[in-house]
């Protein structure tokens, strides 16, 4: 055993270094604020990454479902006869097959399979379990059903007619769920406005395109425990509610999750053919995968959420604002999923981007025969965005007062609390509105593209510009919204981070290796992030709301900072020096002073663990942050710090054709500090990426309950050469709580493209369009005024 | 239904024997095909006849007044040609708009010309430019050939008159007269990848500011790629103006018969082919 001499030593001298001719000094160096390559880059560059898409079990079985052919249905029968006959089926399975299923989502309205009646054609009805997929397609074509069609509900209006038809019958107005907030009174505020706008905006629905689509693999063991290898973001809140539908013990899931090809937020909650797997994994005691086609992910997965605002603002001639009133009513779909609930994000715009003394918000979510609406990225935020930063434009030229000046005058500073009770700690609002308007020469391009409106070029310029307020230091909605993590250093110096946290191709694995990394003074090859099994993984409330850099990194902060301190104490130990003149750098034990090198950590720790008191260094840390539940009235300090941005887009909008391209994107961002600099300059690129297509290409067409392009044909996502070039400042402005001072970003690029880009349209051609999103075909309707 | 006999012949001779019989597939690049039949959209026959072997289908030749384009020719094979890229410059160029760089290299361009698609890109400048197609077939045990004009040869959405145990072996395009100048214009939604919601093409011989011999085709604007005759019409002979631009432009919006669906509306459309049309006579004008 070549460790064996080494076991026996107790202390270490600084002179043994000396000695052996090795004596050096190592500076102290930091890793906060490098460019960092994703550690998950090099096998996801290469193709080696192993989604679920390419993970096969011994055994395994493919699963198909049948869907619904109607929009709006009964049942009358369904015969699976033929299909159970097919060689190489195992098993066809129908809700009376499943009589102990439970519905599912967020309202408890949504049963996997559908017995009786259907309410979109993306309801399940069967499903089957094969030995190959093309066998399962085949044995779904043999399956016969009777429908019966039911009056169809298309539309918000007509859903909510008294004497529509009913889809849930615990819900005869069909009303899925409405929000009520107000702080300060509106009819004041009214009475001391000088101006007063109301208008309507209409958001369309788009839906996520993750690359890798939908899946899931089901496997039981003979105990009755089940392993789902699963997508998810919220591994642990689906513990819990997969128990529920399928009446298990939660402690019998273990759910392990591939590296996951895209989430922005579409795997927030449990969907049918999740359960519907499991069932088929139970029925054939075999495992069972499930893979969507890419048309099938167009056609059954969440949308964003549809709504039609009406906001009614109010200013006085000096330039404060007095009052907002906000009306929205989403277009719930067939069942309820987290989209019914994005009303928590958009009153937080509403009620607290700008100061607003008086402000009143009401909303309705109305079922109907249409898709449904999951969480997106932004959650809402995109919608209210669009409206407000609208307004704010308009206001600004009714009282003859300059844009900027208009939103610095009303804009947060640091250390207000607003009337809906949040709490701006740390607010980088005005550095990052003088930051854009300056860098984007924003002012002048305004006034002159004002200016050239009324020539008759073919190619109007404009400028636009956009800001957001978004969570930054998690959401506190569920009981916790903490996050877990353990910290092991083995007798190589290697670091293992198991941390709660999810990693959706966001890059929250390489910021928390890098927080460790800095804490215990070890290179960044030194460290493995483990963070996709439940049954290793300490618990985490799930990757959502921009909070898994600031939950999870103060998370494994809190671990390393105890093995830092353990080691410390080894080596004071050691060497006899006291632990606060010792420091960690490059895997080595160092005078703090001097950067002296004493000893090696690997040499360290295997002195530990090959001692006679035997130890190892390992650690744990959970994290709560010092957030607040909301009160009934959806009052209090929810997150434990906000992000910041703004945005000046520059257009050109060819008046020929409606074509708008956008040229070029200034976004200045608080985003506390930069901890991964290359890995936040992607998030904030792609994300601008995802809030262009929102504005101006992406559109999922929904025609009388039937998606109309569910391809990537004519489901337009923005390609390459229509990328804007970006230039992109950092606010920092050093949050006391977060983690190195960082806050949470991951959905503030996306947030405010559409707004800034209707106000940059507005700039370029005096029309103002509050429809999205804006295809060429809609802005030279507008520029006519043709409706369709 | 499934394929039950597949096919590659070497020699056209081979392909028509196979063709003869029927209830056969051609398949050449694949790009269409293939996504055709996985969709169900056009299943495959029980025959599938791979053509790409045939070596007498490729190659791109100047004959006499003509150049004959193997109906092989790859889209990027056809853009990189240097007969072409003289000759037919807004052929070429349409090249260049037309799908992806991995379509373009496998996409073929008689199988453009036989999918019939009423937005097939290069179909546009071809029938601006006259083209005709050279289609063979074995009925009574030789190889017979015989000619007709790509207009004609279009009648609907995936429709033609190719004849069953028909091929198409060639393209045939007259070489341009002196003086002739051509202009191209796709409209999609964004700049790569997409299906046109109009294209248009033009060809004409342009003396001292009159147009003469002017052909106009549109695409993506009725169930087949069509001629603007009406707008031709209007231009022919006659030297180009503020006041004839626009009744040209007016005459291309009166005369398309555009459907309404997820790309475009009816009436854009129209709008569409006003403005490009008015455009590209404004830059025929300035050049």
């Amino acid at each position: 055993m070549g460790i064996a001499p080494e076991a026996q030593v107790e202390t270490i001298a600084p002179h043994e270094a000396r000695d052996a001719g090795t004596a050096r000094t190592i500076e102290k160096d930091s890793l906060i604020g490098k460019r960092i390559a994703k550690l998950d880059a090099p096998d996801k560059a290469s193709g080696k990454t192993r989604y679920i898409h390419d993970m096969n079990l011994p055994g395994q079985l493919h699963g198909k479902i049948l869907h619904s052919t109607r929009v709006h249905a009964l049942i009358k029968r369904i015969d699976t006869s033929k299909a159970k006959a097919l060689p190489g089926v195992h098993a066809v399975i129908t809700a009376e097959d499943v009589p102990y299923q439970r519905p599912l989502g967020v309202s408890k309205d949504h049963m996997p399979l559908k017995g009786d009646r259907v309410r979109s054609m993306r309801d399940e009805i069967a499903a089957v379990a094969a030995d190959t997929p093309e066998i399962a397609e085949a044995a779904l074509k043999l399956i016969e059903v009777e429908y019966e069609d039911l009056p169809p509900l298309y539309n918000v209006a007509e859903a909510m007619k008294p004497g529509a038809p009913v889809l849930h019958d615990q819900k005869p107005d069909n009303v899925a769920m409405t929000f009520d907030y107000s702080h300060g009174d509106v009819v004041q505020g009214e009475a001391e406005s000088d101006v007063v706008f109301e208008d309507t905006f209409k958001l369309h629905y788009v839906t996520h395109c993750c690359m890798g689509v939908s899946g899931v693999i089901a496997d039981f063991d003979s105990a009755g425990g089940l392993m789902l290898y699963s997508q998810t973001q919220v591994p642990f809140l689906h513990k819990r509610e997969f128990a529920e539908i399928l009446g298990i013990d939660p402690g019998r899931i273990r759910i392990v999750q591939p590296p996951i090809g895209g989430g922005f937020g579409s795997k927030l909650d449990i969907y049918p053919f999740e359960p519907i797997a499991i069932f088929l994994a139970k029925a054939t005691r075999r495992p069972v995968k499930l893979i969507f086609s890419r048309e099938q992910e167009f056609r059954i997965s969440p949308t964003r959420q549809p709504v039609l605002l009406t906001l009614r603002s109010g200013a006085k001639k000096d330039g404060t604002l007095t009052f907002r009133t906000a009306t929205t009513l989403h277009d719930n779909g067939a069942y309820t999923s987290w989209g019914a609930t994005t009303p928590f994000v958009i009153m937080q715009t509403i009620s607290s981007l700008y100061r607003v003394p008086h402000c009143k918000y009401h909303t309705t979510a109305v079922y109907t025969n249409n898709p449904y609406a999951g969480s997106f990225r932004g959650y809402g935020n995109l919608q209210a965005t669009f409206a407000v930063e609208q307004h704010m434009d308009k206001i600004a030229e009714a009282i003859g007062m300059d844009p900027l000046a208009f939103r610095l005058k009303n804009a947060q500073d640091p250390g207000e609390t607003t009337g809906q009770g949040m709490h701006f700690k740390s607010c980088g609002f005005k550095d990052c509105l003088r930051t854009v308007a300056e860098r984007g020469d924003y002012l002048r391009k305004h006034a002159e593209n004002i200016a050239n409106q009324a020539k008759p070029e073919r190619y109007k310029r404009g400028v636009g510009m956009a800001s957001m307020l978004h969570v930054g230091g998690g959401a506190k909605i569920y009981p916790s919204d903490g996050c877990g993590t353990i910290v092991k250093i083995d007798d190589f110096a290697h670091v293992t981070v198991m941390t709660g946290a999810s990693e959706i191709g966001q890059g929250s694995e390489t910021v928390i290796a890098q927080l460790v990394c800095e804490e215990l003074g070890v290179p960044m090859e030194a460290v493995t992030v483990v963070n996709n099994d439940t049954d290793v993984k300490p618990w985490d409330v799930g990757v959502h709301a921009s909070r898994t850099t600031f939950i999870a990194g103060n998370s494994a902060l809190g671990a390393a900072r105890k093995a830092r301190d353990k080691i410390l104490a080894v080596a004071a130990k050691a060497t006899g020096y006291d632990a606060s003149a010792l420091d960690l750098r490059q895997g080595t034990i160092v005078m703090a002073g001097t950067g002296e090198a004493i000893v090696p950590l690997a040499k360290l720790l295997r002195s530990l663990h090959f001692s006679e008191k035997a130890d190892l260094v390992m650690t744990t840390h959970y994290y709560e942050p010092p957030s607040e539940h909301q009160d009934k009235g959806f009052k209090g300090d929810v997150s434990a710090a906000y992000a910041w941005a703004s945005q000046v887009i520059e257009v050109v909008v060819d008046t020929d054709t409606g074509i708008v391209k956008m040229e070029k994107v200034w976004g200045a961002h608080d985003v506390g500090r930069v901890l991964n600099r290359l890995g936040i300059e992607g998030q904030i690129e792609g994300g601008v990426v995802m809030g262009q297509g929102y504005a101006l290409t992406e559109e999922l067409i929904v025609e009388d309950g039937v998606v109309k392009n569910p391809a990537f044909r004519d489901y337009k996502l923005v390609t390459a050469p229509e990328i804007p070039e970006m230039d992109v400042t950092f606010i920092e402005s050093m949050d006391g709580e977060g983690p190195r001072g960082a806050k949470g970003v991951g959905e503030a690029p996306a947030i405010c493209i559409a707004a800034a880009t209707a106000n940059a349209i507005y700039n370029a051609t005096g029309v103002r369009i509050q429809t999205l999103p804006y295809t060429p075909e809609n802005v030279y309707r507008a520029l006519k005024g043709v409706n369709r | 239904m499934t394929v039950e006999h597949y096919y590659a012949p070497k020699h056209l001779d081979e392909a028509l024997e196979v063709l003869r019989a029927g209830n056969a597939t051609i398949l050449a690049g694949g790009t269409d095909v293939m996504p055709q039949s996985e969709s169900g959209k056009t299943p495959l026959r029980k025959t599938l006849v791979n053509i790409r072997r045939i070596a007498e289908l490729t190659g791109i030749r100047l004959a006499k007044n003509e150049v004959r384009i193997g109906a092989l020719t790859t889209i990027s094979e056809m853009m990189a040609n240097d007969l072409i890229r003289k000759h037919f410059p807004i052929l070429a160029e349409s090249g260049d708009h037309f799908a992806s760089e991995q379509i373009r290299n496998a996409g073929t361009l008689g199988g453009n010309v036989c999918n019939a698609s009423p937005a097939g890109d290069t179909l546009v400048p071809m029938l601006a430019l006259d083209a005709v197609v050279e289609l063979a077939a074995k009925p009574n045990g030789s190889v017979e050939t015989h000619t007709t004009p790509l207009g004609s040869f279009l009648v609907g959405p995936g429709k033609t008159r190719r004849a069953q145990g028909e091929l198409l072996v060639a393209i045939r395009i007259p070489v341009p007269p002196a003086g002739q100048v051509q202009r191209f214009f796709k409209f999609g939604t964004r700049p790569a990848l997409d299906i046109s919601a109009i294209a248009i093409g033009l060809a004409a011989v342009k003396t001292k500011g009159v147009l003469s011999h002017v052909r106009l085709a549109y695409g993506a604007v009725a169930p087949a790629i069509m001629r603007g005759s009406k707008t031709e019409a209007v231009l022919e002979g006659k030297r180009l103006t503020p006041e004839l631009i626009e009744q040209a432009a007016q005459a291309a919006h009166d005369e398309v018969k555009p459907i309404s669906d997820v790309r475009a509306s009816d009436w854009y459309r129209r709008e569409l082919m006003h403005n490009i049309v008015k455009r590209m006579l404004i830059d025929v004008h300035e050049h």
